[in-house]
């Protein structure tokens, strides 16, 4: 049974990026939103087991979406996926239940070892 | 303002690129001062040089500013970063970098060159690196102290028609600190720069 | 490349390295000298034998250790370039200007650039610190400052007098009226001209006319205050704006200038010449509506000086 990933970042560049670099031998099911409410949704709908999350994005922010996951105790295993990467976010991400913070530009190699640390490959 | 010159993809992942350098900015500049930036989303635009000030949407133009200028350029690719630092932002500053004694001229521009160099240079080389270029910049020049916005873009003696500009306003958390930084690539360095980030898009 | 290829690049570079018109110095992480090019050893006058292997701090000390670490630790650390300009220091390195005779600065202004250098290890770090001599831009930039400044000053001021001129003068009459009535401050403005200035003219010419004018000029700027704004009205008319100043003090002044300048010898193109002046007081007052009203009222108080027989000043008093 794969995985429902979601992909929440407001570039479509980006959310390219973050596809390429999932191992494509990780049986997934992967959604995109482009924001956080777009982001939200999905997950409630049970798209996202895994998220990978962006910090700026317009309408609703990475934060916004983490304190409501937190709010909602929704299902979401989320991994902050940022260029925002101040010692401040990092620390502001992880208090609001993010499990991990990867810094972009991401690659193959750094989600691999996001992945197995967590036991999710 | 985007014309054809970039596609909506391109767009895109200008804006990307933008982001994760000033990111990296961010993270110097946070950990210099110990404090936490506030990061927008970058703007990308093509613009004339008679809409400059609009591509400085987050500074009045009646604002007294000090500004400066560091030109770069790499593998046929050019432009130039612009910072410019609304005055009201000095003493917060200061108080950040630690700086004891007097705000003169002389200090705040001893502070201008500091933070320009994080900024400036970060983003440049945070661009740089995404793209495969490395970038080399020339020496900063003070456009000006405590003058009007206006006054700092003087489009007089501007020998070009279009530029991509990449705008970043910076604020810092819980201070008065406002700074805005624009870079600007050169009509000529358009279509390298597309070559190089078609090779991502792919 | 073949080797005989590569002995030639090394050699041409190690050239250039040389006669290169720019500062070149690597340094490691102690900040000691690893290389000294042909320009570094010209204005220090240590050759690279010299220089080598010691500190930049004991070979200059005239560096601020702290500060230049300061720019220079981020370049090893994070692989950035830093900057340094003339604006913010005019020079790193205390050398004398390059052009000894003619140059106009007696020491070279200098920018200069720290750039990280690829090495060989990674547990070994090089910076490259390169100097240019940028004194001939430094001095320009004055100059222009300077003469933007002079250019400035002359907009503003009237030549004979050194006083303002009519223009800057009212403009600041103008300001100072608002912010009377604004703060409702006391301020007094007197007006005041020379008795009887066309006989000096006539009797004894432009020249000594001209003297008598800046001469008196004198004695206003030497009576008034720092606070004080004196200006030159007309050809004979003074103004002087006295801030801050309730009218018992200003009629102390105008006494105190009167009496000085009745008393003056005012040497005058051969001649030793004596005036008077006569001068009107206004204070301020809220009902003005602006400041052309403030002007008048003091002219109408010199008007009847003039009428009561001059060397005198009176007080603006307003019809009820």
């Amino acid at each position: 049974m794969s995985t429902p990933v979601l992909i929440c970042d407001d570039s479509s560049f980006a959310r390219k990026q973050m596809a390429r670099a999932l191992p494509s031998e990780w049986d997934v099911e992967v959604s995109f939103a482009c924001d956080g409410l777009e982001g939200l949704e999905m997950i409630r709908a049970g798209k996202g087991d895994v998220v990978f999350l962006d910090l700026t994005m317009p309408n609703l922010d990475g934060y916004g979406v983490l304190e409501t996951i937190q709010k909602e105790n929704l299902n979401a295993m989320v991994i902050v996926v940022s260029g925002d990467i101040q010692p401040d976010a990092q620390a502001r991400v992880q208090k609001l239940g993010a499990m991990d913070f990867i810094k972009k530009p991401i690659d193959q190699e750094k989600a691999v070892s996001i992945l197995e640390k967590f036991g999710l490959l | 303002m985007t014309n054809q010159l970039i596609t909506e993809d391109q767009r895109d992942c200008y804006q990307e690129l933008s982001n994760v350098a000033m990111g990296q900015a961010a993270d110097r500049l946070a950990q210099l001062l110990e404090a936490y930036i506030i990061l927008p989303i970058p703007k990308i635009n093509i613009i004339a040089p008679c809409d400059l000030h609009m591509a400085l949407s987050g500074v009045d133009s009646e604002d007294k500013a000090s500004s400066v200028c560091q030109g770069f350029i790499g593998s046929g690719i050019a432009g130039e970063a612009l910072l410019i630092f609304n005055d009201t932002s000095f003493s917060d500053l200061a108080s950040l970098m630690k700086y004891k004694g007097e705000l003169d001229d002389q200090t705040q521009l001893e502070l201008l060159m500091d933070v320009s160099s994080v900024l400036i240079g970060a983003c440049i080389q945070g661009i740089g690196s995404q793209i495969d270029v490395s970038f080399s910049q020339s020496h900063p020049v003070v456009l000006g102290q405590h003058v009007s916005v206006a006054n700092i873009l003087q489009d007089e003696h501007t020998h070009w028609d279009q530029s991509l500009t990449v705008e970043i306003h910076y604020t810092i958390e819980n201070m008065s600190v406002d700074c805005e930084l624009l870079l600007l690539f050169t009509e000529d360095s358009i279509a390298k720069l597309n070559q190089r980030i078609d090779y991502l898009l792919d | 490349m073949s080797a005989n290829n590569e002995l030639v690049q090394l050699h041409s570079i190690m050239d250039v390295l040389k006669s290169i018109d720019v500062g070149l110095v690597i340094l490691d992480q102690h900040y000691d000298v690893h290389l000294w090019n042909g320009f570094m050893e010209s204005h220090s006058g240590l050759s690279p034998e010299e220089a080598t292997g010691r500190s930049l701090f004991t070979l200059f000390p005239e560096i601020p250790e702290d500060w230049f670490i300061s720019k220079a630790e981020p370049v090893f650390q994070l692989k950035s370039q830093a900057f340094t300009i003339w604006e913010q220091r005019p020079y790193l390195v205390k050398f004398k200007n390059n052009r000894p005779i003619t140059g106009r600065s007696e020491f070279m202004y200098q920018n200069t650039s720290i750039i990280p250098i690829e090495s060989p290890s990674p547990d070994v770090s090089f910076v490259c610190l390169v100097i240019y001599d940028v004194s001939d831009i430094a001095v320009g930039k004055q100059d222009l400052m300077l003469v933007n400044d002079e250019l400035a000053e002359l907009g503003r001021t009237d030549a004979l007098t050194q006083l303002f001129n009519r223009g800057h003068w009212e403009k600041i009459l103008e300001a100072e009226f608002e912010r009377e009535k604004r703060y409702n401050n006391e301020a007094t403005l007197i007006m005041l001209d020379i008795d009887h200035f066309k006989n000096v003219n006539d009797t004894y010419g432009h020249q000594a006319g001209d003297d008598v004018i800046r001469t008196l000029s004198s004695i206003i700027r030497q009576t008034a205050r720092k606070s004080d704004i004196c200006g030159r009205y007309g050809g004979e008319e003074f103004g002087i704006i006295l801030p801050e100043t309730p009218v018992d003090q200003a009629e102390i002044f105008a006494e105190r200038l009167r009496k000085k300048v009745e008393a003056a010898v005012i040497p005058a193109d051969n001649h030793e010449l004596q005036i008077t002046i006569s001068s009107g007081l206004a204070s301020f007052d809220p009902s003005f509506e602006d400041h052309t009203q403030w002007l008048e009222a003091s002219d109408k108080a010199l008007y009847q000086s003039k009428e009561n027989g001059r060397n005198q000043y009176t007080l603006y008093k307003p019809q009820s």
